[in-house]
């Protein structure tokens, strides 16, 4: 598969705090990679030297083959970025800033698709920037990235200060590009917009990426939620090795089991009367947390 | 080029979001151009009257207010108008140019602007490059602007070479202090740290000019100030100071470039130091919640001040020999023979310094719309305090800081004066330096009333103040109507040592002040929060 962005362990140091710690990971033709990590991990820091917009220390990054700091104008060229936290000069209006974007980029602006961008994000393009709230300043930024005809989209919390609904329009929108065949690295906090949306995470933590592949392969290192019932009184599974955490509330056992024992268990009860059997499946932010708890546990 | 992609694009944009500040700026250096030619050709047509000026204008501390004294022995309308003028226009354009600069280059930076436009396929340094455009535009417009002027309104003795040679060293300063605040705005992570440094050597450069022109003429060569002054237009016109400033911009522009395009977006090559974990019990009050916000630009100003007020006070002792039996002088400008001449010099720097001080004072009282603008006075307002407090909190701290600056820099300049040598008493200064406060409360409470009522226009008051000083500096020179010199509540202030204290004036400014600020508080206590 073409790789469109290749990070190689790329480290960053601000003064004596080690801000990256040799990052790597890639995004595929087509592909949307999720970028997840607790505030302050290195996400942002990333994403703008993918951009050009700070100089690594060491190793490398390219986009399309072309390293990010010396042809950022060329890469610019096919990508579209959206920041977390949009400024805009307070004079201008919304819809005089997205044109300025658009062209900026070179291209001929393609008015059916920003008007239909505008409508859909129910975007007041003609009031001056220092009216707009945060959200309305982030549909600024969105409008114009998914007007351009990019190659690989950057979102940085892109849907901060949005409301549901226009959460909603944006995952319609980048589910959109990626039919079209762009790359989407998306950095969030939002977890359940991840999961819906991505093929792949990476998850960053303090500088160093702790885990990364597909849902579906992370998965098999996390473990389900079980809410088990039964007409006797089981004993014996606190002490099996499958079992985390168990509690007991109103005769029903939860616990969490490892996804990779899942035969264990069904043997274990297989002599038992089962009343009751449900099984949440493992949810990104569980894997999420474990990374998360490690960090304040200091393992 | 990779490096300069779109930056004529990102140009068109700045001048569309600039034109009407850009505009507004040259008009008021095209009105002081203006003014300073017709007053004097109308006001000074009389070749003896000149030469009387010459003579009073020849002492170090008119000196170190105006400049040195240039073509003295043939004291014509052209070297009237380059003595008398140049230094405050030099710090006029100066001024322009570095708000210019900031306002383009790390506001935007800092507002994360810059890193969309830096995510777009620009430059690396488009954005900067397009500032320096901006800013090499507005002061060739500068130039051009003044020398026209100056050509179309001057007398006989302005050449079109002196004209020419005073719109170039205009612009020529823009340009410079510019390419200065290009610098500064690599070295500080924020705008804010950025225009300080700027100002800081605006400031510097205006002292080493003093101590220059006192006598240490090396100082006035180092000083780009002092070394435009010498380019002595209408008099000698020496051009090769231009060149030398030129030279100067152009290498501190390319290190702007450099460190520029080496630098991490949002960086500064200034280490930021981190700051308190907690907030002390003194910054949860109001008033020292306030005093957090200002604090640093007020110990700068403090520092800036003293120095000042010693430059002023240390030149002041020699004026005395000077002019001692020189009737001449004491008959047409004193009239008075009783009348000190220095004292009058003295009353004249003690306005200066308190209009100087007045500036900080208004800082203070103008961050209550600088917060609002920024939203961050919402989340005050929301919260405990009322707000009359929040309102009283910025004034009384105001009020606070025009006293505490007039009693430092009156000891500044007084300790000087006498440490000089020259026959003084200090607490007769400092009693000098206090007349002017009713005047400043004046001032901070017009801009009370500004952001209670126009909040939009609150920046009026510099405006003001600016009109207050004019009508000061000028005063003695020009004559103005009495009816517009009463305008500036300044002019009303007893010109002590020469003038008594008096009562009446005191209570009537200070009413005025009071019922301004009250007048205010009534429009911030009803209007909406922005």
């Amino acid at each position: 598969m073409e790789k469109v962005i290749e990070i190689n362990a790329i480290e960053k140091s601000f003064g004596k705090t080690k801000a990256l710690n040799k990052v790597s990971f890639e995004v595929n033709k087509g592909e949307i990679v999720g970028f997840i990590g607790p505030n302050g991990a290195g996400k942002s820091t990333t994403i703008r030297i993918l951009l050009g917009l700070i100089k690594a220390d060491g190793g490398s990054a390219t986009l399309f083959g072309k390293d990010v700091w010396k042809d950022a104008v060329d890469i610019h060229k096919r990508v579209a970025y959206v920041p977390g936290d949009v400024n805009l000069w307070p004079n201008l209006t919304g819809g005089q800033v997205i044109d300025l974007f658009l062209s900026m980029r070179g291209a001929k602006v393609d008015k059916e698709r920003k008007e239909e961008l505008i409508k859909r994000f129910e975007f007041d393009p003609t009031k001056k920037c220092r009216a707009y709230s945060k959200g309305n300043r982030q549909k600024v930024a969105l409008i114009a990235a998914f007007s351009a005809e990019a190659d690989v989209y950057i979102f940085d919390e892109p849907t901060a200060g949005l409301d549901p609904l226009q959460e909603r329009v944006f995952q319609r929108c980048a589910r959109e590009v990626l039919d079209k065949g762009a790359s989407v690295l998306l950095s969030s906090h939002i977890l359940s917009e991840v999961e819906q949306l991505c093929d792949r995470v990476a998850i960053i933590r303090q500088g160093e990426i702790v885990e990364s592949g597909s849902l579906v392969d992370l998965r098999h290192l996390t473990r389900s939620q079980i809410t088990l019932k039964t007409k006797e009184d089981i004993h014996t599974i606190d002490s099996q090795d499958f079992a985390h955490d168990v509690t007991r509330d109103k005769g029903e056992i939860v616990f969490q089991l490892d996804s990779d024992h899942l035969d264990d268990f069904l043997r274990f009860i297989q002599p038992y009367t089962v009343l009751k059997l449900e099984s949440a499946p493992p949810k990104l932010e569980d894997l999420f947390m474990r990374h998360y708890e490690s960090t304040k546990g200091g393992v | 080029m990779q490096t300069h992609a779109q930056t004529g694009r990102i140009f068109r944009f700045t001048l569309r979001k600039e034109w009407l500040k850009l505009l507004l700026w040259l008009i008021g250096g095209a009105f002081y151009v203006i003014m300073g030619v017709v007053a004097f050709v109308e006001v000074y047509g009389d070749p003896l009257e000149r030469q009387a000026m010459a003579m009073a204008m020849q002492n170090p501390a008119m000196e170190a207010l105006f400049g040195r004294a240039i073509g003295i022995d043939n004291y014509t309308i052209g070297a009237m108008y380059s003595h008398t003028m140049t230094i405050l226009g030099f710090a006029l354009f100066a001024i322009m140019s570095i708000l210019l600069v900031v306002r383009n280059t790390r506001s935007e930076e800092e507002d994360g602007i810059l890193e969309l436009i830096q995510a777009l396929p620009t430059g690396r340094l488009a954005h900067t490059t397009s500032a320096i455009i901006l800013l090499l535009v507005t002061n060739v417009l500068v130039a051009l602007i003044s020398a026209g002027l100056l050509i179309g309104l001057g007398d006989a003795s302005m050449s079109t070479e002196g004209a020419l040679l005073t719109g170039v060293i205009y612009g020529m300063t823009g340009l410079l202090f510019g390419a200065i605040t290009l610098v500064t705005a690599q070295l500080s992570s924020n705008a804010r740290g950025a225009m300080m440094l700027a100002f800081g050597a605006l400031g510097l450069s205006y002292v080493f000019r003093i101590i220059g022109d006192s006598g240490m003429e090396v100082f006035s060569w180092i000083s780009p100030l002092g070394l435009l002054y010498n380019t002595e237009p209408f008099v000698n016109n020496y051009w090769f100071p231009v060149w030398i400033a030129l030279g100067i911009s152009l290498v501190l522009i390319v290190l702007a470039l450099f460190l520029k395009h080496q630098r991490d977006m949002g960086a500064g090559l200034l280490p930021d130091r981190s700051g308190r974990r907690h907030a002390s019990a003194f910054l949860k009050t109001p008033i020292g919640f306030v005093v957090k916000l200002v604090k640093t630009p007020l110990i700068v100003w403090a520092v800036a001040m003293v120095f000042l007020g010693i430059s002023y006070g240390s030149v002041i002792g020699d004026v005395e020999g000077l002019l001692e039996g020189n009737e001449v002088i004491e008959q047409i400008i004193a009239g008075d023979p009783d009348i000190s001449m220095v004292d009058q010099f003295m009353a004249m720097i003690l306005g200066v310094l308190a209009m100087a001080a007045t500036i900080p004072s208004l800082q203070v009282m103008l961050r209550l719309r600088g917060e609002e603008k920024k939203n961050r006075l919402e989340k005050v307002i929301a919260g405990a305090h009322s707000r009359l407090i929040i309102f009283g909190s910025f004034i009384v701290l105001s009020a606070i800081v025009a006293i505490a600056l007039q009693i430092l820099q009156s000891l500044a300049f007084g300790g000087a004066a006498v440490a000089m040598g020259y026959d003084v008493s200090l607490v007769e200064i400092i009693v000098a330096g206090f007349a002017y406060i009713p005047a400043m409360y004046v001032m901070i409470g017009v801009a009370a009333l500004l952001i209670g009522w126009l909040p939009k226009l609150t920046s009026l008051v510099w405006l003001y103040l600016g009109f207050a000083f004019m009508i000061l500096y000028f005063g003695g020179l020009f004559d103005f109507p009495e009816i517009i010199n009463g305008l500036s509540p300044f002019y009303h202030v007893p010109q002590m040592p020469i003038d008594d204290w008096n009562w009446i004036v005191t209570l009537a400014l200070t009413g005025i002040s009071l019922v301004l600020s009250v007048v205010g508080y009534l429009g911030y206590s009803r209007r909406d929060i922005d």
